[in-house]
């Protein structure tokens, strides 16, 4: 009971501070546009293959931004020993985990929402009755991303080369994660839908969910050798 | 009753190099101690070891009876530490910072104003700490230090950037721990200032650690 | 030093690995029947293969290690540990090779997304961000504990890597026999020698294993002196 009360007074801290960061947040989001824009020029002009390749633009723009806001989120507590205080305080390792995941994942899955609310309208996608599956889709898709980025976050946040070793360190393991979701996507989302069937997103939101599962548990049990120094 | 601090040749590495080195220390609860040395010296170092921030390399410690590694959480419950820079996040206002303080030490919200008045920052609690100076800065760790129900107090450089009123500030709190029984391990280069309160002088020099009371070296 | 010289029991295990080998070659290259589907490439199946199963192999093994040294913080574990994944990069680049070598004239190209020569290319991609990181950390200690830590994560890894090549691959159907040969059914001369061949390659890689630990050990003794030297501190009382 109390734990729960330090793991929510975690998100909320850090989720404020994300918050106050404004120019950082504006940044980040503008980012993921960017990429979607980039990934479409790179893809060529026919809009039928942009429809096609819409779910993968969608989650490697997430995915992308989703590194940056979660290496972000040990920046603005490092440089004036916020984090030090946090970690020498009584509070279970465990509950700084889960706190951080929680406010990286909100951050996610609204950047999420945004993105996916831009693609639709960009590439003229029609939003059937997939709509609380994409719903599903997107929140566990984000959550797969914020676990092992929260946890390789905090691995990184004080080694030289944080920048390029954080994706090199998780992208080989979210590999799964990205696979299901724009699979999951496609099936909802886009050409596929007028022929596909909203049942083929089962396997992939299984494999999702599983995920998830196991690496809540996995790297909520370790995350205190991460930060012990 | 176990000392407060009882460390048994303790090492700690910064990288390949040891920054300390076969300390053995027992520090009797109630004691306040000065704790000196160059710069680099390792008096950092040593604070963030008692503090559970860095693990002892080799070696083991206690603190009120609570072995550092394998018992961390419950020397954290009886430990705060001052660092140098504060240790509040930027982002957040000096109450935001408090009022999660106060919350993970499970201490009441009411003490958050109480003590953010009595380091005389009542007038600017809704300001981001980005804002404030090191002095101020200063100001609000003395805050947090109030907030957090602890028996050892660790004191990296209590006196540094403060004005002549935060200096008195850190005066009363040093008093007012004494009376309270608390230990106190202040690391500070403000010998005389510290000396006032210090019952004990140690010095750290090479990573190793030796007694050094002003009157001993008189001798 | 005497710690210093290779046990004798340890030069003959390397000899007698390099004449196992020499025989699984023989084996393998001469003995060995074609295929009736595959042909002379049954041959390179033998090496790659059993290269490919003790690469799995040595990432148990590093983070069976890994986790003892959690529990324990042995440093003789995190040397077991550091060997193995050493061992398991090894094997897995061998694997990689091996499964390119396989496809190019099967498949016409060098790189098919089949699962399991995916799912190798990402334990690769993880094992070397394993060896980067421990690059990065000065401290021993941390080096260890965060080692063992990326090594449980990679292990959880695969399971979940394997299904989502194995679905990525259901979905797009390369023109792909499959690479394992399971499936068909294979002639028990070819089990045999697989198993011969796969035998030689865990003695390949605890040879590897045991001289590597040997020199990690001696490695950090000569640290654990370095660090020893200097006058005993003083004891103080307040």
């Amino acid at each position: 009971m109390s734990d729960l009360v330090l793991v929510l007074a975690v998100a909320h801290r850090d989720a404020r501070q994300e918050l106050r960061s404004r120019a950082v947040t504006v940044a980040t989001v503008f980012f993921s546009g960017i990429t979607v824009v980039i990934l479409s020029f790179a893809l060529g002009p026919d809009p039928d293959d942009l429809r096609r390749a819409a779910p993968g633009i969608l989650w490697v723009a997430l995915a992308f931004a989703g590194v940056i806001s979660a290496a972000q989120s040990y920046q603005n507590e490092l440089a004036e020993g916020a984090f030090e205080q946090l970690l020498i305080s009584p509070i279970p390792r465990a509950a700084i985990y889960v706190g951080k995941l929680l406010a990286n994942w909100l951050t996610m899955f609204l950047l999420g929402l945004l993105l996916l609310a831009a693609i639709v309208i960009l590439f003229d996608l029609p939003l059937g009755r997939g709509g609380p599956l994409l719903a599903a889709t997107l929140a566990s898709g984000t959550l797969g991303f914020s676990l092992i980025a929260t946890f390789y976050a905090a691995l990184t946040a004080n080694l030289r080369a944080r920048e390029s070793l954080l994706p090199v360190l998780m992208f080989p393991v979210v590999v799964p994660v990205l696979l299901a979701a724009v699979r999951a996507t496609e099936t909802l989302l886009g050409p596929g839908q007028a022929t596909g069937n909203p049942a083929l997103a089962g396997p992939w939101l299984q494999l999702l969910v599983g995920f998830d599962l196991a690496y809540l548990v996995v790297c909520t049990a370790i995350f205190h050798f991460v930060v012990e120094e | 009753m176990a000392p407060a601090i009882e460390l048994r040749s303790l090492y700690r590495r910064y990288g390949r190099n040891f920054v300390l080195a076969d300390i053995t220390l027992t520090v009797e609860a109630g004691r306040t101690v000065l704790l000196k040395g160059a710069n680099g010296a390792g008096k950092t170092t040593l604070l963030r070891v008692l503090a559970t921030r860095l693990r002892p390399s080799r070696g083991a410690g206690r603190i009120f009876g609570a072995d550092l590694a394998r018992e961390a959480q419950s020397v954290r419950r009886r430990v705060a530490y001052l660092s140098v820079l504060g240790g509040h996040s930027p982002t957040l206002t000096a109450r935001e910072n408090l009022h999660f303080a106060a919350t993970i030490y499970g201490s009441p919200a009411t003490v958050v104003d109480r003590s953010l008045a009595s380091v005389g920052l009542g007038g600017v609690g809704d300001r981001t700490v980005r804002t404030f100076s090191s002095g101020m800065k200063k100001r609000l760790g003395v805050a947090r230090l109030l907030l957090a129900p602890s028996d050892l107090w660790l004191l990296d450089e209590p006196y540094a950037a403060l004005d002549e009123e935060g200096k008195g500030l850190i005066d009363d709190l040093l008093t007012d721990a004494q009376a309270r029984g608390k230990t106190v391990i202040m690391a500070s280069h403000a010998l005389e200032r510290c000396g006032r309160f210090a019952e004990a002088t140690l010095e750290l020099e090479g990573g190793r650690l030796r007694r050094a009371d002003p009157e001993v070296q008189h001798v | 030093m005497n710690r210093a010289k290779r046990p004798l029991w340890l030069s003959g295990l390397g000899l007698a690995t390099l004449l196992l080998f020499g025989t699984g070659a023989v084996l393998a290259l001469t003995v060995s029947p074609p295929d009736v589907n595959q042909g002379e490439l049954i041959r390179i199946m033998y090496a790659h293969v059993s290269v490919a199963w003790v690469c799995f192999l040595a990432v148990g093994i590093s983070a069976l290690f890994g986790g003892l040294y959690l529990w324990r913080g042995r440093a003789g574990h995190d040397a077991w540990a550091v060997a193995s994944a050493e061992g398991a990069l090894l094997f897995a680049a061998l694997t990689i090779v091996g499964g390119m070598t396989y496809s190019k004239p099967t498949l016409g190209v060098y790189w098919t997304w089949d699962a399991k020569l995916t799912l190798t290319a990402l334990l690769l991609a993880l094992l070397v961000g394993y060896f980067i990181v421990r690059a990065l950390i000065d401290d021993r200690e941390r080096q260890g504990r965060v080692s063992a830590v990326i090594m449980l994560v990679v292990l959880a890894s695969l399971p979940f890597n394997y299904l989502a090549a194995e679905w990525f691959r259901t979905l797009h159907p390369a023109k792909s026999i499959n690479l394992d040969g399971s499936g068909v059914t294979m002639e028990p001369a070819f089990v045999r020698i697989l198993l011969f061949n796969t035998a030689v390659a865990v003695l390949a890689f605890s040879y590897f294993l045991l001289e590597r630990v040997r020199l990690g050990r001696l490695e950090s003794a000569r640290q654990d002196e370095a660090e020893r030297e200097g006058p005993a501190g003083e004891a103080v009382h307040v």
